[in-house]
């Protein structure tokens, strides 16, 4: 659910910002990660990001993206629409997921979906397996996974969710203090917020925040100065 | 073609709105400016003013338009019904229907289409104000548009048009340029490596003048290269 | 336009905060959002305005042609108001012939300000039985977070006022202000968690029912009216809303007014 990790850093002048095209020079053994690519033996930035040196790897972290499921992500699904016995997902990927009947938490009988589940509805699922085609499965079969039938959603960018969660969840803990709500932060970008309505106005001030200025230094603080308020 | 007494220059070689034949028109782009789009960039080139949005990726709806190996681009130019001086009935134009094929065609050369099988990613041009290189104003804010919705491309198109006007090589054709002159070559390049993904003529020009125009345009492209790189990195905070 | 998927969750969020005089994004009942509206933007049109409410842009352009009267009101010219929602301003509106959403914005728009009489058409005639001008308004959507009835007809009525007629373009005099009489503003009121709210953004027309558009003209007279969508509504619920409407409509004007003044 809540993972172990770090905002990328953000420190004075050490972070660099690419374009799609442009030439990362100085890197001649480097391994092309996420968001590089090779190129006549030259590594050339994919997208708009900040260059990321891990050792080896040299890798882009996107500033805008578009979730994409892997297998084992928990994700916060919509119904779209369903046949007699699967469910068709918005995951807010790039492509649907579907549940099908036998991955479903209720013995379902076959052309009863609609009972259990229905167009709008959403649903804490994991995402069980991803081929080359990016056809989906989802599950909801696992502990915790359930149709959420209160409290609200919230959508994040998907690059913001390690500064949600902060290190070692600390932010995450910040924000379910700040609003005294159950929260569940999907990999998919989409976050479930439980509890009265004022925490949950606070709580949503508060993603706000974050997604507008994770990228400056100083963000605990102002979060802080926000449920000091 | 042909109003014989067109002078697109005077006596010291200055065309009508205070350039030399070597001069860009002014340019200034800036990102993010459809809030709820993915991604998006408006463009001001001289007079022209052109807006572009993108949505995606996503799942492509119907099922028989989708490619399993990869995304498809689904492009649209359109030109508003305020943006020229005679006035532009909406609907169906062949036109913008054939601008917006060969926009899908140049992009299409560069975006990390394998990268989404089975989706779409949606451009969406529309032309607010015209005054000559509609199409390349169109291809160029699409660019910044997908590099700020972080569509992966191997580098960002860049459209200019240049041509000729009284027997003179012109870099970026204005309006009456463009409709009094004899040439106009629009062209889409690739910075980093000069390559051509988009490449249009019309008119009558040697093989020289061809030549001089091609290299206006790669010098042209360059420029607004620039003037892109920095409204995307402005656009993410500027120098971290 | 496609039919986005409505979460149940939200429609039920939205019925709890409405239960505790709260809107989704913190605003009150009656309150818009922030307005940026400026005029004389487009180049190439005789009048236009671009209004900001919110994350919602939208342009107005007024052009001009050259119409033959028609043969039962040879003293008359034109005025036509037409409206494009497309595909750039939102996730869900697709490419195509117009929808029905986009027409029904149009001809709202349209009837609000046609109704009200602030266009004479024969004040538009130039020679009787031959020439007369057509004023046409295109009304053009950038970016679609809600209520876009209300930045259309804002749009629309401050490019009118602020319009010039290209007498000299057509070669039938010198240029002059075009003469519009009265300043006809539109409100919109949307039942959000079941009750009326003032200019609602995109998550709460998502989530909500019916909406009322109601035109005023400068005495707040009544000029047009519209119910959209499935629901209902009392007659209590009208009056609040009508109320509501008269004086949000004399502060539009007088901020239609100043633009123009400042011109």
């Amino acid at each position: 659910m809540s993972e172990d990790s770090t905002p990328p850093e953000q420190a004075s002048g050490a972070v660099r910002l690419v374009h799609p095209g442009e030439r990362i020079g100085g890197h001649d053994g480097a391994e092309a990660g996420h968001g590089i690519r090779r190129i006549d033996g030259e590594l050339v930035a994919m997208r708009m990001g900040t260059l990321q040196e891990n050792g080896q790897t040299v890798s882009v972290e996107p500033l805008s993206s578009r979730y994409t499921p892997r297998a084992g992500d928990l994700v916060i699904g919509l119904v779209e629409g369903m046949t007699n016995n699967i469910w068709f997902m918005d995951i807010g990927a790039s492509f649907n997921a579907i549940l099908p009947m036998s991955l479903a938490p209720w013995k379902v009988e076959f052309g009863a979906v609609r009972e259990h589940l229905g167009v709008g509805e959403a649903v804490l699922c994991r995402v069980q397996e991803v081929d080359e085609t990016h056809s989906a499965v989802a599950t909801m079969k696992g502990m915790g996974l359930r149709k959420l039938k209160s409290g609200m959603l919230e959508t994040i960018p998907p690059h913001i969710i390690p500064a949600v969660i902060g290190k070692g969840g600390a932010m995450l803990q910040t924000l379910k203090d700040l609003g005294d709500c159950r929260i569940v932060v999907g990999q998919n970008g989409r976050v479930w917020l439980d509890g009265e309505q004022d925490g949950m106005r606070e709580i949503r001030s508060a993603l706000k925040l974050i997604r507008d200025t994770a990228h400056l230094p100083g963000l605990k603080e102002r979060v802080d100065a926000l449920a000091g308020e | 073609m042909g109003y014989d007494n067109y002078q697109c220059m005077d006596a010291n070689g200055i065309r009508e709105d205070g350039r030399k034949a070597d001069e860009m028109r002014p340019v200034e782009i800036v990102c993010g400016v459809i809030p709820v789009a993915d991604g998006s960039a408006r463009i001001k080139w001289g007079k022209n003013e052109a807006i572009a949005a993108v949505y995606g990726p996503m799942e492509a709806h119907p099922r028989k338009i989708q490619r399993q190996d990869r995304a498809i681009l689904d492009v649209r130019y359109n030109m508003a019904p305020f943006s020229t001086t005679d006035r532009i009935r909406p609907g169906f134009n062949r036109r913008s229907r054939e601008i917006g094929k060969v926009t899908r065609d140049a992009l299409e050369s560069v975006v990390d289409l394998e990268l989404y099988p089975r989706s779409k990613i949606r451009v969406e041009i529309e032309i607010i104000c015209a005054e000559a290189g509609t199409r390349c104003c169109g291809i160029t804010a699409a660019s910044v548009a997908l590099a700020d919705a972080g569509i992966p491309m191997s580098d960002m198109v860049v459209s200019v048009a240049a041509g000729k006007c009284n027997g003179i090589v012109l870099m970026d054709l204005n309006k009456p340029e463009d409709n009094y002159g004899e040439a106009d070559l629009p062209m889409g390049i690739l910075p980093m490596t000069d390559e051509i993904v988009f490449l249009q003529m019309d008119g009558d020009l040697s093989m020289e003048e061809f030549k001089q125009c091609w290299d206006y345009n790669v010098k042209a492209a360059h420029d607004v290269h620039a003037i892109m790189v920095e409204a995307l990195r402005t656009r993410y905070g500027g120098d971290v | 336009m496609a039919i986005p998927i409505i979460p149940s969750l939200l429609r039920e969020s939205l019925a709890e905060m409405a239960s505790t005089e709260e809107r989704i994004d913190g605003r009150s009942r009656y309150e818009g959002r922030n307005l940026e509206i400026e005029v004389d933007c487009l180049a190439n049109a005789e009048g236009s305005c671009r209004v900001r409410m919110g994350d919602t842009i939208v342009l107005a352009g007024v052009k001009f042609q050259l119409m033959t009267p028609y043969p039962d009101r040879p003293t008359e010219g034109g005025l036509m108001t037409s409206a494009e929602v497309r595909p750039v301003c939102g996730p869900n509106w697709e490419a195509g012939p117009p929808s029905e959403e986009s027409i029904e914005l149009g001809r709202v728009v349209d009837r609000g300000i046609r109704e009200s009489g602030c266009i004479n058409t024969t004040e538009l005639c130039i020679l009787p039985g031959e020439k007369a001008w057509q004023v046409i308004i295109d009304l053009f959507a950038i970016s679609d977070d809600g209520n876009m009835f209300d930045a259309f007809a804002l749009a629309a009525i401050a490019a009118l006022r602020t319009a010039t007629v290209p007498a000299e373009r057509f070669d039938v005099g010198e240029d002059y202000r075009l003469p519009v009489k009265g300043t006809p503003i539109m409100c919109s009121y949307h039942k959000v968690g079941g009750r009326f709210v003032f200019d609602a953004n995109k998550r709460e027309e998502l989530g909500g029912d019916e909406r009322i558009h109601i035109t005023l003209g400068d005495e707040g007279h009544v000029h047009s009216l519209q119910k959209g969508l499935r629901g209902v509504f009392t007659a209590t619920e009208f009056d609040e809303i009508m109320d509501q409407a008269q004086s949000r409509c004399a502060e539009l004007r007088e901020i239609v007014h100043n633009l123009e003044e400042s011109l």
